[in-house]
Parts: C-alpha cells; sequence; structure tokens
C-alpha cells in the first residue's frame, strides 16, 4: 500500500523547468530521501507536494487524494507536515506559541497536551526555553522547535527540506536520532538532503535528482555503496 | 491649568482618532508590508454611511440604541468595502513590486472619491453631520468640555485596547502575527493566509469606519476630501510609533495628536509642517519608529 505516490509531476517558476516528470513513492512507516545537488530540484519538489508550489502537470497522491488540487493549509489536514529549509519558525512568537502554531487545526485539547508532553521529552531544551521567543534560539535548537512544531500537527506524513543545513556535526546526529526515533512511532518521512552520506545512512530507500528528474533510486544501503555514487555525491 | 488641561482633551481626542487610522495602516502594513493610501478614505465612506443611515432611520429623534445600531451598521460596511477592495484591487497584485500595490491603492484611492462625488445626495459639498453623541458641555475651571469628547475618546479607548487584546492574546492574533513574518511557513501550520489577511483588511476598515463618526461628531463637516491631511497625519502616526507596531500606531496617534493641538494654540501655520519635521527626527535616529522592533537576526 502506497501512501505518497507523485506521478510525472512538472513545476516551473516562469521558464525555469525545476521539476521534469518526476514520478516516485513512499510507502507508509519509511524514511525515503531524496538526494542531489544544490539546484536538482530537491526543495521545489517538496514545495510542490505541500502545495506552496503550483504543479504544472502531473499528480501527487496521498492515500487517494490528488494533493495538486489543495491550497498549502488544506494539506495540512491531510496529514502531511513540511518542515521547510531554513526551519522557518516564527521568531516574534514565544517557543510554545510556536508550537502552538503546529496545532492551529486540531481541536483535541487531550491529544495537542499529549503531542507537547512528547515534544518536550524529546527536546528538553525546548522545554526550559518555552517562554522564550523562537528567534533567540540557537541554530540547532531552532531546528529542534522546526520538528517539534511539524510533530504538533499530528501529520502522519513529514517532508524534511535540509534538516543537517549550517548545523555543527554532533548536533546534526542528535537531529537524525530524533527523526530515527519519529519515524518509529510510526510517522512515515521523506527528507531531502544535501548530506547524502548521513541520508543514505538512515534512510530505507532514495531517489537521486539531477536537474530536475530522478537518474537513479534504490535502497539507501546499496546506494551508499554504488560506486558512481560515491564518486559524486560522497566525495569518495 | 484649566486652559491647559483643556488643550490636552482636545489634544486626546485628536489624537485617538489619528491612533484608530494608524491602527489601519499598520496592521495592513505588518502584514503584507504594504502601504493602503486608500485607507483613509474608508474614514471618509464610515462617516457618510453613519450619514445615510441616521437619515433613513433616525429622522429627527436619536435614541441611544439607534446610535449603537448605526455604528455597528457603519463598521460592518467598513469591514466589507475593505474585504472587497483587498479581494479584487489588491490580491491579483500580491507578490508583485511594491510600486504595483502602491499604484493600486492610490487608483483605488482616486476610485473611491470620485465614484462618492458622482452618486446623487453626495456630491463634491460638504455636509452637515447629524448630532449622533450627547452634547453637554462640563465646565472645568472655567473652560468647557463637551461630553461628546469624552465620549469619543472612551469610544477609541475601548476599541484601542479591544485591537491590542485581539492581536496579543487570542488565536486570530497570533495567526495574524505568524503571517506577518512568514506566509509559507503559516500555511504549512495549516493557517488559510489569504482568510488571515482579508480578515485583517477589514478589521482595519471598520476601525477606519467608526473613526469616520468619531470625526464627524467632534467637527461636524464631512466631504469627499476629507481624507486627505488627516490620513497623512495617521499614516505619520503609525511610522513615528514603528509601522507594524501596534501599541507605536497608538501612542504615534497620540504624540501627533497632542502636539499639533499644544503647537495650534500658539503656531497654527507651522504645526502640521512640524509633523513632518518630527517624522524626518524619528527616521534619523530611529529608523524603526519609537516602538519598532529591533531586526531579529537571522541564525544560519
Amino acid at each position: 500500500m502506497s501512501n505518497l505516490s507523485v506521478k510525472n509531476l512538472h513545476v516551473s517558476y516562469g521558464t525555469v523547468n525545476a521539476v521534469r516528470g518526476v514520478s516516485f513513492e513512499v510507502h507508509e512507516g519509511e524514511i525515503v530521501t531524496l538526494i542531489g545537488a544544490n539546484g536538482a530540484g530537491k526543495t521545489t519538489l517538496l514545495r510542490a507536494i505541500s502545495g506552496l508550489e503550483k504543479a504544472k502537470s502531473g499528480s501527487i497522491l496521498f492515500d487517494d487524494t490528488d494533493l495538486v488540487k489543495l491550497q498549502a493549509h488544506k494539506i495540512v489536514e491531510q496529514g502531511i507536515v513540511h518542515i521547510p529549509e531554513g526551519r522557518r519558525i516564527f521568531p516574534n512568537l514565544s517557543v510554545y506559541d510556536n508550537l502552538m502554531m503546529g496545532a492551529h487545526l486540531r481541536k483535541d485539547a487531550k491529544g495537542i497536551k499529549e503531542d507537547l508532553e512528547d515534544c518536550f521529552e524529546i527536546f528538553p531544551r525546548l522545554k526550559e526555553r518555552s517562554s522564550q521567543l523562537g528567534g533567540t534560539l540557537s541554530g540547532g535548537e531552532q531546528q529542534m522547535l522546526a520538528i517539534a512544531r511539524g510533530i504538533m500537527t499530528h501529520g502522519n506524513t513529514m517532508l524534511l527540506d535540509e534538516p543537517s543545513m549550517g548545523l555543527a556535526p554532533i548536533v546534526v546526529d542528535e537531529i537524525f536520532e530524533v527523526i530515527k526515533r519519529i519515524n518509529k512511532r510510526g510517522t512515515t518521512v521523506l527528507l531531502v538532503e544535501q548530506n547524502a552520506n548521513i541520508a543514505l545512512k538512515n534512510a530505507d530507500r532514495a531517489y537521486v535528482l539531477e536537474t530536475g528528474t530522478i537518474v537513479n533510486e534504490g535502497k539507501a544501503r546499496d546506494l551508499l555503496h554504488d560506486p558512481t555514487i560515491r564518486a559524486a555525491y560522497l566525495g569518495c | 491649568m484649566g486652559h491647559v488641561l483643556q488643550l490636552f482633551i482636545y489634544g486626546l481626542q485628536l489624537g485617538s482618532l489619528y491612533a484608530l487610522l494608524a491602527m489601519g495602516y499598520t496592521l495592513v502594513f505588518g502584514i503584507i508590508k504594504m502601504i493602503n493610501l486608500a485607507h483613509a478614505d474608508l474614514m471618509m465612506l464610515g462617516a457618510f454611511a453613519a450619514y445615510f443611515l441616521f437619515q433613513w432611520f433616525g429622522g429627527s429623534g436619536n435614541s441611544a440604541a439607534l446610535v449603537v445600531l448605526i455604528m455597528i451598521g457603519t463598521m460592518l460596511f467598513g469591514a466589507l468595502v475593505g474585504f472587497v477592495i483587498e479581494r479584487f484591487a489588491y490580491k491579483p497584485l500580491r507578490g508583485r513590486t511594491t510600486v504595483a500595490s502602491l499604484v493600486a491603492a492610490i487608483g483605488v484611492q482616486l476610485f473611491i472619491e470620485n465614484l462618492m462625488r458622482c452618486i446623487p445626495g453626495v456630491g463634491a459639498l460638504p455636509k452637515n453631520f447629524p448630532t449622533l453623541l450627547p452634547k453637554t458641555n462640563i465646565s472645568v475651571g472655567g473652560y468647557q468640555i463637551s461630553s461628546t469628547q469624552i465620549i469619543v475618546i472612551a469610544i477609541a479607548a475601548v476599541l484601542l485596547i479591544f485591537m491590542q487584546w485581539l492581536c496579543y492574546h487570542t488565536s486570530l492574533g497570533k495567526q495574524m502575527q505568524a503571517v506577518s513574518v512568514d506566509k509559507d511557513a503559516s500555511a504549512l501550520m495549516g493557517i488559510n493566509v489569504n482568510r488571515v489577511i482579508s480578515i485583517t483588511f477589514s478589521l482595519g476598515a471598520a476601525l477606519a469606519a467608526i473613526c469616520g463618526i468619531l470625526y464627524g461628531s467632534l467637527y461636524p463637516t464631512i466631504y469627499v476630501y476629507m481624507a486627505g491631511s488627516i490620513g497623512n497625519k495617521a499614516f505619520i502616526s503609525a511610522v513615528i510609533g514603528g509601522i507594524g507596531n501596534i501599541k507605536g500606531a497608538m501612542l504615534g496617534g497620540l504624540i501627533i495628536g497632542i502636539m499639533e493641538v499644544f503647537l495650534q494654540s500658539f503656531a497654527a501655520d507651522i504645526s502640521y509642517g512640524l509633523c513632518f519635521a518630527i517624522l524626518i527626527l524619528v527616521l534619523l535616529y530611529k529608523p524603526t519608529g519609537l516602538l519598532g522592533g529591533k531586526a531579529v537576526r537571522e541564525k544560519v
């Protein structure tokens, strides 16, 4: 059973065709990673799935709903949560308010409280800083807040865009531990990374994107040992 | 002492009108970074809406209930007009250059003013605004203060406090704050960004519309071009306070209103000019306005 299924998707900005006929699938419970160089169209692809970018043609089926026709805030209701590149937390709101913004659409007070406790258990540092403004956190803490804010939407599928960007290696490891932990609790993960090494080490399957098209795919473990991938993306 | 108190009351009443209008400029700028030059014309539309509502329903008598209904009707009318303007004139241009929306705003301003001029019963000539608020004079140390002034200040204060509460202590307010800093991230939280922007416009417009009633009650001559200098001064107030900042709009409005009245009492000719002088000083020494936020540094 397929959870997310992208078929022949085209997305363009003006005259630039950023995504050209991409098809791929993410199955329930998996961690799937999209790797590729800067400008390969990874971020555009995620933005099209979450409705921030309009697709020119093709379809994005999430279970049986075609997301292409829906606006971004309607796609969140479907259970897709997108943690955007550069965290994009609300710097002018407190950590607590940022988290509550994630629960914006939910009415189940009890569930919200449970998820909040969950977030604070996963990220104890956010609990210590819950009344601090989001903008005063460090880069790593902001990434944690962005992920926690995503957890608060209670979506079942998480799109993560460059969670390692600009973070110290030790913080990157910490973030990926959390991603694995969230995945084990039943959240499907679609991960976009420039850091192919850490992405392939943590994912189940991977797709390689080059100038808007998928050029390779397979088990993440296999790609990690594929000589062409190693040469092109792992620098060895 | 009585004289100073009297001037202060006059300053307060003018300042609260500026503050109400400045709130609209600041709300719209805060959320979509657009200067809505047509904003003050909604005050004019509000004044005329109240004028006609009173003609149709009031006639001679004006009970308190009728006045409240006229106020509510005028605010709803203002909110509707604000919604329509945003939907049809500004929304199609969102995401384009700032010049595009600025020109659109000037267009809307010209359109509203000239449309009003064409409507039979409005025209270009000034109209006398009906006496909606009770008018009894209270003597303080030999100087007269009218009950209208007190009521106007009280209504403005209630509305300003309400807005403060709405923006900082409600879910809608939090959504407005979120949309104002990051529309994409807000949409990813499930916030209907277009809806929040519409509501923000309508709120600002409703405040401008009731401002028309308050203005008409204090200075009972209304005409199609009345928005001009009041709008400018309200906009200056918003910038001085720190545009995009709710408290700043209130503070800026009160500063400009009180200063204008005191200056007028001994140098009427230069008071308008001095508003701009203060604006220049503030922009020179604190470009983000008195209460304008420190830009939060982006962390990578």
